[in-house]
């Protein structure tokens, strides 16, 4: 636990230290912003026209937060397919190319403390920034009534989503020393569970539901939606617990291969 | 204090070493040596727990590293042939990074920190970013790194290499304080530096043992047949017939002349008796002048060579029966 945190508090302050950290925040927040303002501006003439029209606003019932934080929370998925393989590339390949992997190897730290503190260090990355955007629900409340109830299942399904995307991103770090590949191959990994949905679409049933499940960003929607299944649930930890005994294999056939 | 018995490690199909035992005792340090390439880095990699060996065991501080890795690196400071270190970390960040991982906290960190940052001399760069120093500083740091919880064994990969001379005499001079009472074993391929720190050597060559034992015995032991050269003006048959007939003398090899019929000899001689002065005598004989007689010591180049040159003619047959599984 001490390792860990150590671990975590290092990676943090090497992450602050290079210029990619502030990259990534600055392109999340002006992304997050873009898609916001312009849910934002549509559903403002969106709910203008349809309060002229009332059978219409009946058809199609659209709430504030249907219309304009699930677009922003969907889109979540698509920055992260490359968001993640950045914020996660470094982790474990820049310390195999400089060596610095050897020494950490002879601490007496378990492979399961290091893997834990990298983990760590990165998902409170993604935790700072997906507390910047609790601006925007916030911003909304001014004024339309926000659902909380919804936006808190959406924050939920995001940490999860998060969480799975970046141990991809750290397992595909782990089996390289080149932190492009590593990016490459996570961003690869990610865009594959994105491409097996486009597959779910024409094939047939019981391929298509069992394509649909393994889908990352799937399993975002019901959150998103407000429903919190346990089967998204435990989907995503799933890909957690998978990818973390991943990396620790990886360590393994590291330190026999030397 | 360090046991390692039977060590073999593969690289696929290639052989890091092979079948290599040797303790090391309590405040001992021993020089390990060898060309490029030998399984000097493997062995020390199998100590430290960073590699499993493919058969064998070790024992760290008494403790084998394979059964209770955790323990035995609690009892070790490595510094990895490259010294690899964090460039974006300040020295002092890095040290309590470093103390941290081993297990230390709170005073007890901060005494170790001081300790170490005042006998590796990096008072001046304490608060500076490890990136911006310069070679010797670094391996400072990294000696620093490796001490920083006082431990009883301290494993150094080639802790001069890629260094200035006087960065080479600066930290040789850093690890001679160090000795104290830490077993310590230093890996180099600068023989000199053996010489000067260490207590004893194994020799390692082809991943295999090649020679072990204290420095002046293993010398000995090579120098059971001893060689003379001397130089001497005046006929050179008549000198060499002369100089045959001393008791003790095996052969004598002519090996050049120089302007003024001076006349160089080698003289080959059996046992380890001093007959210095019966040549001499026998120079005289010869109606010679003598101009220079000098005993010919055996330097560590020169037993490092002959081992190392013996060994493989030795090795020549047996490589292809080894067993390679892995």
């Amino acid at each position: 636990m001490h390792n860990t945190f150590y671990i975590c508090r290092r990676e943090l302050t090497s992450f602050f230290f290079s210029p990619i950290a502030y990259v990534i925040l600055a392109a999340w927040t002006v992304l997050m912003g873009f898609f916001y303002s312009g849910a934002f501006l549509s559903y403002a003439v969106v709910s203008m026209q349809l309060a002229r029209n009332p059978q219409a606003a009946a058809q199609y019932n659209i709430t504030p937060t249907s219309a304009v934080l699930e677009p922003v929370f969907s889109s979540v998925t698509v920055i992260l397919l490359f968001v993640a393989p950045l914020l996660t590339m470094r982790l474990f390949s820049e310390e195999k190319k400089q060596g610095t992997i050897e020494l950490m190897l002879t601490f007496p730290l378990r492979n399961g403390q290091l893997f834990a503190g990298k983990y760590l260090s990165v998902l409170f990355i993604y935790l700072i920034m997906l507390a910047i955007t609790i601006v925007y629900p916030i911003i909304l409340s001014a004024f339309v009534k926000v659902d909380w109830t919804i936006v808190s299942s959406a924050y939920l399904g995001m940490v999860l989503t998060g969480m799975a995307f970046l141990s991809v991103g750290l397992l595909a770090s782990s089996w390289t020393s080149n932190q492009i590949v590593a990016a490459m191959l996570a961003f690869m990994i990610l865009l594959a569970t994105f491409l097996v949905e486009a597959l779910a679409i024409s094939a047939g049933e019981p391929l298509s539901s069992i394509l649909r499940h393994l889908s990352l960003g799937m399993h975002l929607r019901n959150f998103i939606r407000g429903i919190v299944d346990t089967r998204d649930v435990i989907y995503l930890i799933n890909i957690n617990l998978l990818c973390g005994f991943l990396v620790l294999r990886s360590l393994e056939y590291y330190r026999w291969r030397g | 204090m360090i046991r390692v018995e039977n060590l073999t490690k593969y690289y696929g199909n290639l052989r890091g070493v092979t079948d290599i035992s040797f303790r090391v005792e309590e405040g001992e340090v021993l020089g390990f040596l060898g060309p490029n390439g030998a399984g000097k880095s493997t062995t020390m990699r199998i100590l430290t727990g960073y590699m499993p060996p493919n058969s064998g065991s070790a024992w760290v501080a008494d403790i084998n590293v394979s059964e209770s890795p955790l323990e035995a690196q609690k009892n070790l400071g490595y510094l990895p042939e490259t010294n690899p270190l964090y460039a974006e970390m300040t020295v002092r960040a890095y040290l309590n990074f470093v103390a941290s991982m081993k297990g230390m906290s709170g005073a007890d960190k901060e005494a170790g920190i001081r300790r170490v940052v005042g006998s590796c001399g990096l008072e001046d760069v304490a608060h500076r970013l490890i990136g911006n120093l310069s070679k010797g500083y670094r391996q400072r740091v990294g000696l620093a790194q490796a001490m920083v919880n006082d431990p009883p064994v301290l494993i150094l990969d080639e802790p001069t290499s890629g260094l200035d001379p006087a960065q080479i005499v600066e930290i040789r001079n850093l690890i001679s304080e160090l000795k104290g009472n830490r077993t310590l074993i230093l890996s180099t391929h600068i023989l000199p530096e053996v010489n000067m720190v260490c207590d004893r050597v194994v020799i390692i060559h082809q991943g295999r043992i090649a020679a072990e034992g204290a420095l002046d015995t293993l010398a000995a032991d090579m120098q059971a047949d001893s060689m003379i050269r001397i130089s001497a003006v005046g006929v050179a048959d008549a000198l060499s017939g002369k100089m045959k007939m001393v008791s003790g003398v095996e052969r004598v090899e002519l090996i050049g002349t120089s302007t003024g019929e001076e006349a160089h000899f080698d003289v080959h001689a059996k046992g380890g008796d001093d007959i210095r002065s019966d040549l001499v005598a026998a120079v005289f004989a010869a109606e010679g002048k003598l101009t220079e007689i000098r005993q010919m010591r055996l330097t560590l180049e020169d037993l490092f060579v002959r081992i190392v040159s013996g060994e493989q003619k030795h090795d020549e047959e047996p490589v292809d029966e080894e067993p390679v599984n892995a």
